[in-house]
């Protein structure tokens, strides 16, 4: 095979190439799940437009000059906060969710925008000049640039995307070299109110945990404190966070944790699903002949739950190949990252990689019933445009500081 | 800032494990569902999407022993109501097109309660072209309701033979506990009579139609185009030993009486007419049955749901002196030179037991063919009470006779034990005894034990079980499969026998209580009796078989407070036995045209 070194050396096919195929399995679900659908019948044309108008932008992004994406920065940052809360207001509610602008027969989703915004910005502030990782204010103003969006998303609500949000803030701080007990002092409240979850035995559990970490640190005894402060306030706070959850929130929730609960609720989906992948055996039940996706066993499956269509219907070679491409993307971007010319790249490409890898786990571990139902859609095959506009653009930036990793300025 | 830990190894390598880790776990868990446990999947897939709609079968058809119709099927609209999506607002709108009762749709889904709410019940079956229009118009407003298309019970065959048929009705939940894997909720099972006897046979095998349907449980479309449906296979055809004609000719004696009849094939047991009158309407059973309907029933004085052919338990009267005489002529405690004179009864001890005529001298042929009381008062004293009590029960009577459905009363026959613990050891005297010579006193018989009876006087001692089922046709073989009569003698000689008989034959015949029914051509011999009964006016009986040489049909007619046998019950007698032997005639000369004809193609060739 003959490959172009002069266009590899400028243009990363192995990124760029899973990603369309993922794009076209993505069309060849959202057409088998919908063709006889009587209201989504037009999405596979509409998601056929996104993805040519997707890979437009990603070639705008691809050729813009890189040090544009640094004064863009700040601006795009308060321009998605601001979207944020302008849809608070004038959203549309969609499943429950004030989280869309209706811009003619398209919507615009501002939490797609602001993953970009968020993941600049925090690459900006923890590359930006002697930054000191280690310093609380430091770690402080990161947090508040992840926390600013993850409220504003929680309030749509989309419990999620701000998960998402939430992840890609700790692990672009993690990658920012934070220590080892910072980040267990940004870490420990999540396992505190992750255990509380399992009733009130779990949270002194967890709480018991955290005292003996303290002592393992050996940090004086005023940080010790704090920290164990701040951990049982989290768990309370959380408490407190659940009861103002929406019913379809909470429930999600306890399925999670007790499946047989809730047989026809939100248990269900996640068991069609199984049964859909599950059935699909070896080969698949082939294009278009899948009963669980064609008698629309799952609601909306042209969206979280897309990778079901090619669990049903393209077997387990299907399903293995996918899960193969995002591999491919994902371990390209990692081995990118590593060429990229400036922390500010690498952050940016470690963010990209972390948004693609937090969706892709969430979402395929719910397909396969390994993780809760989180409605989250899987990169580049789920039905939307907003989202896979987002996400060839994030990959045009990625290929953009590919291109220019040997330039210096 | 710390350079040495931006983006260190160590933090490469965790977020490198991460991916790698998680894509092994999702092939794990992919290897685990798509290939170890895709036939479960697939199994559960399938149930998803697959519902089978069930269709009943039609059961068999009821024909009488000349293979004409007696019941059959008609298709028929069935409404029903689904209480999990159906809303009680609509009870009142669908009680008015039904015309029925208020409170009618809380009621038949008050008995229904205990079942799963998610299955239909049925509301009305039955129902009118009217009511399926109204409700096709209306269907999207009545959410919970429909309506199939079932078979139901066609009785429109002009007899009605409501006790021996039997009726079906929806299984009960006791019954279907038991029998989960044979019925369905809803189902129809026989619940008297032949219908109930027979049901295994009748039922046949449900038809199943796999739809496919969508996660809302709305229609697709067929499952793999109908190759895995099974259609219904209707239930076994039964062909019954009744004669449509006979019975026909024996319900029209009834229309205003109260009684029974039964007419019995004396050499094989076939029962050719069965009837206990009033009947009830088996057609209101077809309907879901109201409460009304039974109590209209239960409350009737007349109790139309009481089997009286082969239930009631009655003295027979006069009817029973034959098993005195053969008793006696066979023990030689007599002879047909014995002769007594009837001088209007017989005192026994302090009590003069009387007859009802002056007869003179009486020999057994006699005092059958006149009835004469007094011959029995003391011949039943002379054979001993437990002699006389063996050979009744030798007739069969104080046992049921295992007839084919499930109502029957074995009646009582008194022996010395008997009396011993009703009355205790001393309790009773002889003159117990003397009337039971009459057929009186505290002998109980019903009218099927009377046929059977009557049925051995015709065939001088052979007969077989009385049964109503002649054979049936197996609906997966389509053979006709015929049933064996369970022949038995009773062991009495002939001798006996046709002194009895040639009595008997004078009763109609010669000078005795029932030449009213006298006819050469149907030859018929028999007894009448009168019944007493503490509650009213005698029973009417009459038994008896025809034609005397050579016996086609032996009969019991019981007409409740009729007086004496002759008047009433021995003329229904004589009716049904010739709409049975009159058309036997006319079909075997037929028969026997047929086969000289046969004959004579045979020489021409």
């Amino acid at each position: 095979m003959h490959i172009n070194y002069k266009l590899q050396d400028r243009f990363d096919l192995a990124i760029f190439i899973p990603a369309v195929v993922l794009m076209i399995f993505g069309l060849l679900a959202i057409y088998s799940s919908t063709f006889n659908h009587p209201t989504a019948s037009g999405n596979f044309q509409k998601q056929l437009i996104f993805a040519v108008v997707a890979i437009i932008a990603f070639f705008i992004t691809f050729s813009l000059p890189q040090q544009l994406f640094k004064s863009f920065v700040i601006p795009l940052f308060f321009a998605s906060l601001f979207f944020l809360l302008a849809v608070l207001v004038v959203g549309k509610t969609v499943y429950g969710a004030k989280s869309w602008f209706g811009i003619g027969g398209f919507g615009f989703q501002p939490s797609e925008l602001a993953k970009l915004g968020t993941i600049l910005m925090l690459a900006y502030w923890l590359t930006y000049k002697s930054r000191d990782i280690n310093n609380l204010l430091d770690i402080g103003v990161a947090l508040a640039i992840g926390f600013v969006p993850i409220m504003l998303i929680m309030l749509e609500p989309d419990m999620g995307t701000s998960i998402v949000f939430a992840i890609i803030t700790i692990s672009l701080i993690f990658w920012s070299g934070i220590s080892l007990f910072g980040l267990f002092i940004v870490l420990s409240p999540g396992f505190v109110v992750f255990a509380s979850l399992f009733g009130v035995y779990a949270f002194v559990t967890a709480l018991l945990l955290i005292v003996a970490a303290l002592f393992f640190f050996k940090r004086d005894l005023f940080n010790s404190i704090t920290v164990f402060i701040i951990n049982l306030s989290a768990g309370f706070f959380f408490d407190y966070a659940l009861k103002i959850l929406k019913p379809h929130q909470q429930k999600r929730i306890s399925s999670f944790l007790d499946p047989s609960a809730d047989p026809l609720g939100s248990g269900y989906n996640a068991l069609q699903a199984k049964v859909a992948i599950g059935s699909g055996g070896f080969f698949g039940k082939g294009f278009l002949h899948g009963n669980q996706t064609q008698l629309r066993y799952i609601p909306q499956q042209w969206t979280d739950f897309i990778y079901c269509v090619i669990g049903e219907e393209f077997g387990f070679i299907g399903s293995v190949l996918v899960i193969a491409l995002f591999l491919i993307i994902f371990l390209r971007l990692f081995k990118l990252s590593a060429t990229a010319k400036d922390k500010f790249s690498v952050l940016i490409i470690i963010g990209v990689l972390t948004l693609f890898f937090s969706h892709f786990t969430i979402n395929i571990g719910m397909n396969l019933g390994i993780t809760p139902v989180i409605g989250l859609p899987l990169p580049f095959l789920s039905y939307g445009g907003s989202s896979l506009l987002i996400n060839m653009v994030m990959l045009g930036i990625v290929m953009n500081i590919y291109k220019n990793r040997k330039l210096h300025t | 800032m710390d350079d040495n830990n931006f983006g260190s190894y160590f933090r490469r390598r965790i977020i490198f494990i991460m991916m790698i880790g998680f894509f092994a776990i999702c092939i794990t868990q992919l290897f685990n569902m798509q290939i170890l446990e895709q036939p479960a999947y697939s199994e559960k897939s399938d149930e998803n999407s697959v519902k089978p709609i069930y269709q009943t079968a039609p059961r068999g058809v009821f024909f009488d022993r000349n293979h004409k119709v007696m019941v059959g099927n008609k298709p028929s609209f069935t409404l029903r109501i689904t209480p999990s999506t159906y809303d009680k607002k609509l009870n009142p709108y669908i009680e008015a097109i039904l015309s029925t009762s208020p409170g009618y749709i809380d009621r038949i889904l008050k008995q229904n309660e205990s079942y799963s709410k998610f299955i239909p019940r049925r509301i009305a079956k039955d129902v009118s072209f009217k009511v399926i229009a109204w409700y096709e118009e209306n269907a999207s407003k009545l959410p919970g309701v429909d309506y199939i298309m079932e078979t139901q019970r066609d009785y429109s065959f002009s007899i009605m033979g409501s006790h021996m048929f039997g009726y079906t009705k929806e299984i009960p939940m006791e019954i279907y506990q038991h029998r989960k894997n044979e019925y369905d909720i809803g189902d129809d099972i026989g619940f008297g009579g032949i219908e109930k006897t027979y049901e295994d046979y009748l039922r046949g095998d449900k038809g199943i139609k796999y739809m496919l349907v969508d996660a809302k449980q709305k229609t697709i479309g067929r499952y793999k185009n109908g190759e895995e449906d099974q259609t219904a296979v209707k239930g076994d055809d039964l062909v019954l030993t009744i004669d449509k004609d006979a019975q026909s000719v024996a319900e029209e004696a009834f229309k205003n009486k109260r009684g029974a009849v039964v007419a019995i094939e004396p050499s094989t047991g076939e029962i050719i007419a069965f009837l206990s009158a009033p009947q009830y309407n088996l057609q209101d059973f077809a309907k879901v049955t109201t409460n009304e309907v039974w109590r209209d029933l239960n409350n009737n004085p007349d109790k139309p749901m009481f089997n009286r052919a082969s239930m009631s338990t009655f003295a027979p009267g006069s009817t029973f002196k034959m098993i005195s005489a053969i008793a006696a002529l066979e023990e030689g405690i007599i002879d047909t030179n014995y002769k007594i004179n009837c001088g209007g009864g017989y005192q026994f001890g302090d009590r003069y037991f009387k007859d009802l005529h002056v007869h003179g001298t009486v020999d057994v042929e006699t005092s059958i063919e006149k009835s004469c009381n007094t011959f029995y008062y003391s011949l039943v004293n002379k054979i001993g009470l437990d002699l006389w009590s063996k050979y009744a029960k030798k007739f069969g009577f104080g046992s049921k006779s295992r007839i084919d459905i499930p109502e029957e009363a074995a009646g009582i026959v008194p022996s010395t034990d008997y009396y011993n613990k009703v009355y205790g050891k001393n309790g009773w005297t002889k003159g117990f005894v003397i009337s039971l010579g009459i057929g009186q006193g505290e002998l109980n018989v019903t009218p099927l034990q009377l046929a059977q009876y009557a049925a051995l006087f015709a065939n001088s001692g052979k007969s077989a079980r009385p049964h109503f089922l002649k054979g049936y046709t197996d609906m997966h073989t389509n053979l006709f499969v015929e049933v064996k009569p369970q022949t038995y003698d009773i062991g009495i000689s002939k001798k006996s026998f046709d002194i009895v008989r040639r009595a008997m034959y004078l009763v109609v015949n010669g000078a005795g209580t029932a030449t009213n029914i006298r006819s050469d051509e149907l030859q018929i011999s028999g007894k009448t009796g009168t019944a007493q009964n503490p509650h009213g006016k005698e029973h009417s009986l009459f038994i008896g078989f025809a034609p005397f040489n050579n016996p086609k049909i032996a009969i019991a007619v019981l007409v409740e407070n009729a007086g004496f046998g002759s008047t009433v019950a021995a003329p229904i007698a004589r009716d049904i036995i010739k709409a049975y032997l009159i058309k036997r005639n006319k079909e075997e000369n037929k028969n026997l045209a047929a086969v000289t004809i046969v004959q004579e193609g045979k020489i021409a060739h």
